[in-house]
């Protein structure tokens, strides 16, 4: 008895001990009340005697700012746009740009370079007007002093560029004077922001024009597609695996490495990240990786990303310490959903909009010299950095971000209520007198414009309309109907042909259609493009189809921007070839359109009145080939181009209850439904 | 009894075999002490919570009881600073480990009193801006007490403004700092820089590798993507309160304001407003002003005596000229009227330039052009000008109008190099709340019109209508663009039936089964979606023709972003009820389309699952409705853009309600419906459903063209 007693009592403070030993500190933490800890305080400590402490600066210091110094002791041998760049000379006209002619023979790319810069619209062949003179640095070991002897406007280079699609071996500024310097992946410690352009290392076989679009087919990564993809010398990619357990914590990982890609153009676009290390040759994997949809990771790049001025590379681009790949990694893993995505996006938009071809590139750098003149009516950075980029939105057609049709998203802008018709007379010289009733009855018009363009004298008397009527009289030029008219007052355009027929309703419906699409055209009759197997070229049709690629013009609601990028921004071999043959007028808008949206336009119902409507040749197709209309026109347009921008659509948009079994009393656009 | 004695004797085993009952006692009690030990072991996390509740931490104190430290003459001083220095040369990331949050910490050093061999002190304590500006690191995020854990360390050292400054001495007390270290991850804040009579455009005191937030810096001291450009901060900001003025014509076109500038540049602004009179106003420095006014806050033009910085918000452009200093006070002044700084001050790295696009909220002038700056101002169109005024303002109210603003500007600037993939966007820097609020993101921006080669994944939801669903399947699977089907059981009560059974299809075919009957599973992005589009598609929708569903999928290549469907719906709003209406009848609108037969992009279905606001997801899977109005209020929502309805209107089988038939239940139905709309369009805070008067139909949809020849040829059929 005696001993069990004495087994329990033991039992119970083994457990006592145990329960004190282990558990104890706490309880009696709990039971005392913390006290203050001794030592420095946490956080910054509040003063008592706050009001005793002194401002930074005396009252009188800061609007005194102490003695003013003379102005003209600016320190400093190097250069920057406010000091080294005399903007008077491009006040008058703009930016003019002259090239010195290329001494001794030239590479492809150099060739290609002098000939962008020729055909742009910034070119002179006078070296006096110009307010840019360009110099090419021709062999690679470039910026290299110059052996020959300066070129005969050099003046210390004030107002030069001097152009380098190569990076330069040296930082051999003393030569240079004031000249800015646009040099392929430019050392970061010697570039001079806001002075000199970084440009993108291009590969040999670059595209002049054109140029290849984007690899990137679908939005998101595929579940099962490799994440990562690492640069190697030469080119190379390798594709890899995370697998950070391989990775022991002094940064040096075990890739799980994949098969070496001697082609990246195939299996690149199937890696989500490519990670670029950050030296010099390197360089040249960024591009690949742009082009792919590959998502780039520069581990600290020595050089500048090309045309940092302006683009906003932290929306395509990841730029990481090379100190913590790890880090990065699961940085990388991590990253949601909405930003993989939207980086990928970017990379697409902005390889298409600056980067494959070297004419983009070319244009971009004078772009950004224009920018920098044009200094507070210089692009916003909203059009460098969303599609459709700054080279197709000139600051010369509207300042304010939501007279564009492309931003009324980002802007929270509404496309606007009304349209201004504008019906082209051509050689017949009939007054359109239907058609502008039919019109002018809509509830959105806001004006009728007239363009005469026939030999035939205007009629004396108009009729009267709702809305006002303005007549202009054109040179009789195809070209003419898509320029710029001060006298259209609204961003949405109706182009109409005068022998075209048209209801109030139908106007109705295309305009609301319109609305909800204002970056594109919307037209009522289609021609659609074919590729001509046998003989290799491009034609179009005007027969019914199941698809369509354009709409005519002679029929079209479209935002008001494209007559400015019609009329300044085309090339003028262009232009000319539209005056040639009006009804390649038609296919240049239509690729323009395309070019910039990157879309099919819209097709809109149109109730047919007479069965030979010229331009529009109906009946059913009897499955014969279909025939080719004005071939050599789309050839010529898509050499110009450089790539055929046309998309097919195969669908039509009707008013909603169109041809349904339902009383015709209940539908808004009624005489849509007539056969 | 006996055995118990025996084996107390022995004593070796721990605890001793015995009779059950004691057994059970002794079991008891470990028990207890073992609970006892889990509840104490809870404990610990307790106090934590409580103490840190207990404010003794952020303590008051007096400034004078700070403790001191003696400089001895010969204790060294810090090399001066590196201009190579860069993030990845000069910095040690290895002290910002990963963390979740992706935020830096912060260190800050206690305040110490300095002097020197002779008990001179250095400098007076601190100053009021740098005591704020510290407090604010204290209160923030970044703040951490524990030195070996942080990232960027503070010195309580003041050095602000260099004219209070013993150079040589501040950089020993700074030399002497605990982890000085070369001044590697050290962070020093200066708004004014230089001294006469060269004036330095940054801090004088050697610093060796510290990071630099300067007020001032010039492209020749300013170490890119090292430094930070800081403003210098304006005391009126504090004192004077200037309410936002509306854009519009302000009295004058330009304006002067600044007292010290080089004569030669006043010589210029008088030419200019003896030029344009009216509209240019160039004041300086009032000569007699009475006793008691505080001369910084007059400003006179010839007689005229005016308030500052009131007068600003009387101009639309005001000149912010270089002085000694490049940086100047008056920028933040101007601002904070609204108006838009004319900078004149060449090589001036603007302030927080690294992320602030000042191109918006300024005009910057080279020197040499400062008597065109008038024509050059003129050039602006008026439009511009008010969207500068806006964003000037904005500037102020953000990262100029504190001392708090700028340092916690400043430290999330170091922070977005560090944790690059996590970094603010340039919007977020730039865009004013108001632009921020309407402006729509769409998720899927890039024109892309996917390959049709990739095909689509159906979705079927069914809870057990077996003979329907088998149904849907065979009549899918003839789709030619179909490249897997889903179907999601939604029974947990019942099994699916055998493999067997299934209709086979030449597409592959699995079933999810759930673990809850969640209507919410339907847009589940479950992994097996390999496509990028997905076909939603209910058990009972059989009415849907191949051709149907076909030109459905071409329609989504076309427009990716939108949810393209086939029953089309419409939103009302109800003048008499003040509230939001659901409508199924014919109307010549849409602004819905019914997730029963939709296609959509399956990110969309991401955004359903993790990204839904407030607590819509719950509420629809506990009303078991609405899950599709929730999904195109979701996808109007973050693209900004109105539904595709597809095809003409068909007899659906009541398509919207499950086994429900009768007019009564169908009107219970409506008012259901019509509730969520407005309970949604309240969580959403406004009303994203676009209405639209289209829908798409094939090129040759009902026109005179031989049927066989059309491509999609059985549409609309019934």
């Amino acid at each position: 008895m005696q001993l069990r007693k004495k087994a329990r009592w033991l039992a119970l403070s083994a457990a006592w001990l145990l329960l004190v030993l282990l558990g104890g500190t706490p309880l009696l933490r709990l039971a005392v009340p913390p006290k203050p800890q001794p030592g420095p305080p946490q956080g910054w400590p509040r003063w008592l005697d706050a009001a005793l402490l002194k401002s930074f600066s005396q009252p009188e210091e800061l609007p005194e700012d102490a003695v003013s110094q003379p102005p003209s002791t600016l320190r400093g041998g190097s250069c920057n746009w406010g000091t080294c760049f005399d903007t008077s000379k491009c006040r008058s006209d703009g930016l003019k740009v002259f090239v010195y002619p290329a001494a001794g023979p030239i590479s492809k790319v150099h060739g290609q370079i002098l000939a962008s810069l020729e055909g742009s619209h910034f070119h002179t062949h006078s070296p006096t007007e110009a307010c840019l003179l360009v110099f090419l640095l021709l062999g690679k070991d470039a910026l290299a002093p110059l052996s020959s002897p300066q070129p005969p406007h050099w003046n210390r280079g004030q107002n030069h560029l001097v152009l380098s699609p190569y990076p330069a071996p040296c930082p051999c500024a003393s030569w240079l004077g004031r000249a800015m310097v646009a040099e392929a992946s430019p050392m970061v410690d010697t570039f001079r922001l806001g002075f000199d352009v970084a440009l993108p290392l291009l590969p040999e076989a670059h595209p002049f024009r054109g140029g290849n679009p984007g690899q990137l087919r679908q939005y998101s990564p595929h579940p099962r597609e490799a994440l990562l993809a690492l640069a190697e010398e030469r080119g190379r990619w390798r594709m890899a695996g995370i697998n950070t357990s391989d990775c022991p914590w002094d940064g040096h990982c075990e890739w799980d490495l994949g098969p070496d890609l001697n082609d990246p153009g195939e299996t690149l676009p199937n890696a989500t990240f490519c990670l670029i290390p950050g030296h010099r040759p390197e360089a040249s994997h960024f591009l690949q990786a742009l082009q792919a949809g590959c998502i780039p990771v520069l581990f600290s790049p020595r050089w500048k990303l090309p045309f940092s001025e302006v683009i906003d590379w932290t929306k395509a681009a990841i730029v990481a310490d090379e100190r913590l790949p790890l880090q990065v990694l699961a940085a990388l893993q991590e990253m949601p959903a909405e930003r993989v995505l939207a980086l990928r996006q970017q990379t697409q938009f902005l390889w298409d909009a600056y980067f494959s071809s070297v004419e983009k590139v070319i244009y971009t750098t004078l772009e950004i010299i224009q920018d920098r003149i044009f200094g507070a009516s210089a692009h916003p950075a909203l059009l460098w950095n969303s599609p459709p980029g700054a080279l197709l939105a000139p600051p010369t057609f509207a300042m304010n971000p939501g007279d564009f049709p492309f931003y009324h998203l980002q802007q929270g802008s509404h496309s606007e209520e009304r349209f201004s018709a504008l019906i082209w007379v051509g050689a017949l010289g009939q007054t359109p007198l239907k058609l502008i009733q039919a019109v002018a009855g809509s509830q959105y018009c806001a004006q009728i414009v007239v363009l005469w363009s026939s030999e035939r004298p205007l009629p004396p008397r108009w009729p009267e309309s709702a809305v006002p009527l303005t007549v202009i009289e054109g040179r009789r030029k195809a070209s003419d109907r898509f320029f710029p008219y001060r006298a259209i007052s609204t961003n949405a355009i109706l182009s109409l042909d005068s022998y075209i027929s048209l209801s109030t309703s139908e106007v109705d419906f295309a305009f609301t259609v319109w609305q909800s699409f204002p970056e594109r055209m919307v037209g009522f009759l289609t021609w659609n493009h074919l590729w001509n197997e046998a003989q290799g070229v491009w034609g179009y049709t005007a027969k019914m189809t199941n698809e369509f690629s354009m709409v005519l013009t002679t029929a079209a609601f479209y935002h008001r921007y494209y007559h400015t990028l019609f009329t300044h921004s085309m090339p003028k071999a262009l232009r000319t070839l539209a005056d040639e043959a009006p009804s390649c007028a038609d296919v240049l808008m239509n690729f323009l359109a395309a070019a910039v949206t990157k879309l099919p336009p819209i097709k809109v119902p149109y109730v047919r009145r007479h069965p030979d409507t010229p331009l529009a040749p109906a009946g059913p197709g009897t499955g014969q080939e279909p025939q080719l209309l004005a071939g050599d026109c789309i050839n010529q347009v898509v050499a110009e181009f450089g790539h055929m921008p046309l998309v097919s659509s195969r669908l039509r948009l009707d008013p909603v209850l169109f041809k349904d079994p339902v009383s015709v009393q209940r539908k808004k656009y009624r005489s849509l439904e007539k056969p | 009894m006996c055995a118990s004695v025996k084996y107390n004797i022995r004593g070796p085993a721990l605890i001793p075999r015995m009779k059950t009952k004691h057994r059970i006692y002794y079991i008891t009690l470990f028990s207890i002490v073992l609970l006892g030990l889990i509840a104490t072991g809870m404990f610990q996390f307790w106090p934590h919570s409580i103490e840190s509740s207990n404010d003794w931490s952020v303590e008051k104190r007096s400034v004078r009881d700070v403790p001191v430290v003696r400089l001895p003459a010969e204790s060294p001083i810090p090399e001066r600073g590196d201009l190579s220095c860069r993030m990845h040369t000069c910095f040690d990331v290895y002290r910002c480990g990963f963390n979740p949050k992706n935020k830096i910490k912060v260190y800050i050093y206690s305040l110490k009193k300095y002097v020197d061999d002779s008990g001179v002190p250095v400098s007076s304590t601190i100053s009021r801006e740098y005591n704020e500006l510290l407090t604010a690191i204290s209160d923030s995020d970044y703040y951490t007490d524990d030195i070996n854990r942080a990232c960027l360390f503070v010195p309580s050292i003041d050095v602000l403004n260099q004219n209070s400054l013993r150079i040589k001495e501040t950089a020993q007390a700074l030399a002497q700092l605990s982890r000085w270290d070369r001044g590697t991850n050290h962070l020093l804040f200066n708004m004014l820089p230089g001294g006469p009579p060269d004036y330095n455009t940054a801090l004088d005191v050697p610093r060796d590798r510290a990071l630099l937030a300067g007020g001032g810096f010039s492209t020749w001291t300013y170490r890119q993507g090292y430094d930070v450009s800081i403003p210098v901060y304006s005391p009126l900001s504090a004192e004077v309160a200037l309410p936002e003025k509306g854009p519009g014509p302000r009295r004058y076109f330009l304006l002067s304001s600044q007292m010290a500038l080089h004569p030669e540049y006043r010589e210029e602004l008088e030419a200019l407003q003896n030029k344009h009179r009216e509209s240019v106003l160039v004041l300086n420095k009032c000569t007699n002003l009475s006793e008691g006014v505080l001369s910084v806050r007059k400003r006179c033009h010839s007689h005229q005596v005016f308030d500052y910085p009131q007068v600003l918000q009387e101009a639309t452009f005001c000149v912010v000229l270089r002085g000694a200093r490049l940086g100047q006070a008056v920028l933040s002044d101007v601002l904070q009227a609204g108006c838009v700084p004319v900078v004149i001050a060449d090589s001036y790295i603007l302030p927080f330039s690294e992320v602030l696009d000042w191109k918006r909220a300024s005009v910057i002038v080279p020197e040499e052009k400062l008597s065109d700056v008038y024509s050059i101002l003129q050039s602006i169109p008026q439009r511009q000008i008010e969207e500068m005024q806006r964003q000037a303002r904005w500037f102020w109210e953000a990262y100029f109008q504190s001392i708090k603003a700028i340092a916690l500007a400043t430290l999330q600037i170091i922070n977005d190099r560090i944790y690059p993939y996590a970094a603010i966007s340039y919007e977020e820097w730039n865009d004013p709340p108001s632009v921020k609020w309407a402006s729509v993101n769409n998720p899927l921006f890039l024109p892309l019109i996917p390959p049709q080669s990739q095909g689509f994944t159906a979705i079927v939801l069914t809870y057990d209508r077996v003979e329907s669903l088998f149904r849907v399947i065979t009549e899918v699977s003839k789709v030619p663009s179909l490249s897997k089907l889903l179907v999601v059981w939604n029974n947990q009560n019942k099994n699916p039936p055998e493999e067997s059974l299934w209709p086979k299809i030449r597409v592959p075919l699995k079933v999810v089964r759930t673990a809850e009957n969640k209507l919410s599973n339907r847009f589940f992005p479950y992994d097996e979606i390999e496509t990028e589009a997905v076909l939603a598609i209910d058990d009972d929708i059989i009415m849907l023709t191949s051709d149907e569903l076909q030109f459905g999928y071409e329609v989504w290549r076309e427009f990716p972003d939108r949810l393209v469907g086939y029953p089309g719906r419409l939103h009302l709003w109800d003048h008499e009820m003040n509230k939001w209406k659901y409508e199924s009848e014919w109307t010549n609108e849409v602004s819905m389309v019914l997730t029963g037969a939709a296609f959509y992009h399956k990110y969309f279905n991401y955004l359903y699952t993790y990204k839904m606001p407030g607590d819509i997801k719950n509420w629809v899977d506990a009303h078991m409705n609405c899950e599709d109005i929730a999904m195109n209020f979701l996808v109007a929502n973050v693209t900004g853009k109105a539904v595709i309805k597809v095809t003409p209107r068909k007899k659906f089988k009541c398509p919207e309600c499950t086994a429900i038939d009768g007019l009564s239940l169908d009107q219970t139905h409506m008012v259901e419906r019509s509730e969520c709309i407005n309970k949604f369009a309240s969580v959403f805070g406004t009303m994203p459903l676009k209405v639209v008067e289209h829908r798409a139909d094939p090129v040759l949809y009902k026109d005179d063209f031989p049927e066989k020849l059309k491509s999609f040829p059985n549409i609309g059929s019934l």
